[in-house]
């Protein structure tokens, strides 16, 4: 039990956030317990072997003023305000180039959608007794089948295979029922699935947030690293890469 | 500990100003301050030390003639070592295309000796630093990051946080976790070097 206690301060020490007196206190310990000195001694060693393998053979001094040296030399590399309006304006350069690509985009798909008089994807099969409660931000849809991704509106009628895709800083709630409801957080993505007729919800990632109501039956959220079974009321599931 | 790191970015925020003020100096500062952070990022990416001093020569003449451009000082080693990684990639890059255009293939092993390396170590062997490197590479970069940051440049998890933007609790994580493979990975080399 003691000795859990100096655990935690190895721990700190590896992480860089031991104080002085608990250095101290976790080598008068090392000086008695075997086994932490052990551990101590090679965690010490570790931290050396590793900085010495990644140590430079230049030395800092050196290596900084060879560099104040080099750019002494190179009159182009000042440092006057000019360079700050350059980065301003390649800045603004690229919003620009943004904007038009946004709108040829827009534009492209509205004459493309217009030459052809009829819908660009195959009209989606199955709707499904979900809809749209609170929309927030710019909330992406696509039926499946499809290439073309729709923005997410109140009213949109809910298909299963439908893919929603949120974006920064938007979220909306998906109404299963009365009283029950799915929440995607931004950045997010989530798939209507169809497994025997039943309507499955797959948070390929980001996060999403259950509200069910008091006795409902299994429900269930899959993701790429397994299912979750919703065993309470209320219930967040995270998809991240970590 | 909260002392020092505040110190720190009070440090490199009065470096920053003043080497966009003019003073030269202060840049020489910020280049002695993070060589060995930048030397040893460069290191976990490429197996060559003179092409890895080159690389984070190249990185600090860019941190240079984009200085203005840093919108947050306090952060300053976390965007070095973005320039750093960034350098890394472009210089792999354009030794994949000469080796491509030269229709070369791999690079000849380098052949070590047992001969005690020139490095601040006078303990390891030239065989036993390249081991240490390639065990270290072999990490995802993730991890590779947190190593540096952590056992060459002293930061503690909470500023590599702070510099990285990521929250406390997933720097350590991925610290321990790399820790964790690194001791494993080392076993063998740690018992020679102790014994």
């Amino acid at each position: 039990m003691t000795c859990e206690k100096y655990k935690n301060l190895i721990e700190k020490y590896i992480e860089g956030i031991i104080s002085d007196g608990q250095l101290a206190e976790l080598k008068t310990h090392t000086q008695m317990c075997d086994s932490c000195r052990d551990q101590f001694e090679r965690c010490v060693l570790l931290q050396d072997v590793v900085k010495h393998a990644f140590s430079s053979r230049t030395s800092a001094e050196q290596a900084g003023a060879s560099i104040l040296d080099k750019l002494s030399s190179e009159k182009n590399r000042l440092l006057a305000p000019a360079r700050y309006n350059k980065a301003l304006l390649g800045r603004e350069a690229a919003v620009a180039a943004g904007i038009i690509l946004a709108v040829g985009l827009y534009l492209g798909f509205a004459l493309g959608r217009a030459g052809t008089g009829k819908p660009s994807s195959a009209p989606p099969k199955s709707q499904v007794p979900i809809s749209i409660g609170d929309l927030e931000g710019t909330v992406l849809v696509r039926h499946k089948d499809s290439d073309v991704w729709q923005t997410l509106q109140a009213g949109s009628n809910i298909y299963l295979g439908d893919t929603f895709h949120s974006t920064a800083r938007s979220a909306c709630v998906l109404k299963l029922d009365d009283k029950s409801k799915l929440e995607l957080n931004q950045n997010s993505m989530l798939v209507l699935n169809s497994y025997n007729g039943q309507t499955q919800f797959f948070l390929e990632h980001g996060e999403c947030t259950a509200s069910l109501e008091s006795h409902h039956g299994p429900f269930f959220i899959d993701t790429p690293n397994g299912r979750m079974e919703a065993l309470g009321t209320e219930f967040t599931v995270t998809v991240t890469d970590e | 500990m909260a002392v020092e790191l505040k110190q720190t970015i009070t440090g490199d925020r009065q470096l920053v100003r003043a080497a966009l003020n003019g003073e030269a100096s202060a840049f020489g500062t910020i280049v002695e301050r993070y060589w060995n952070m930048v030397v040893a990022l460069a290191l976990s990416k490429v197996s060559d030390a003179a092409e890895a001093e080159d690389i984070a020569q190249e990185s600090f003449l860019k941190a240079y003639s984009q200085l203005a451009r840093l919108r947050d000082p306090s952060r300053l080693a976390g965007w070095l070592s973005k320039i750093a990684m960034q350098q890394c990639s472009n210089s792999l890059r354009r030794a994949f295309r000469v080796k491509m255009a030269l229709g070369c293939r791999a690079t000849p092993v380098e052949v070590l000796n047992e001969r005690v390396a020139i490095t601040a170590n006078p303990g390891l062997t030239q065989n036993q630093i390249h081991f240490v490197r390639q065990t270290v590479r072999r990490l995802p970069e993730k991890f590779r990051t947190m190593i540096v940051m952590r056992f060459v440049a002293n930061l503690s998890t909470v500023q590599i946080a702070e510099q990285l933007g990521k929250r406390p609790g997933t720097v350590r994580v991925r610290l321990h976790r790399a820790y964790k493979l690194l001791r494993k990975e080392l076993a063998p080399l740690l018992e020679e070097v102790e014994s």
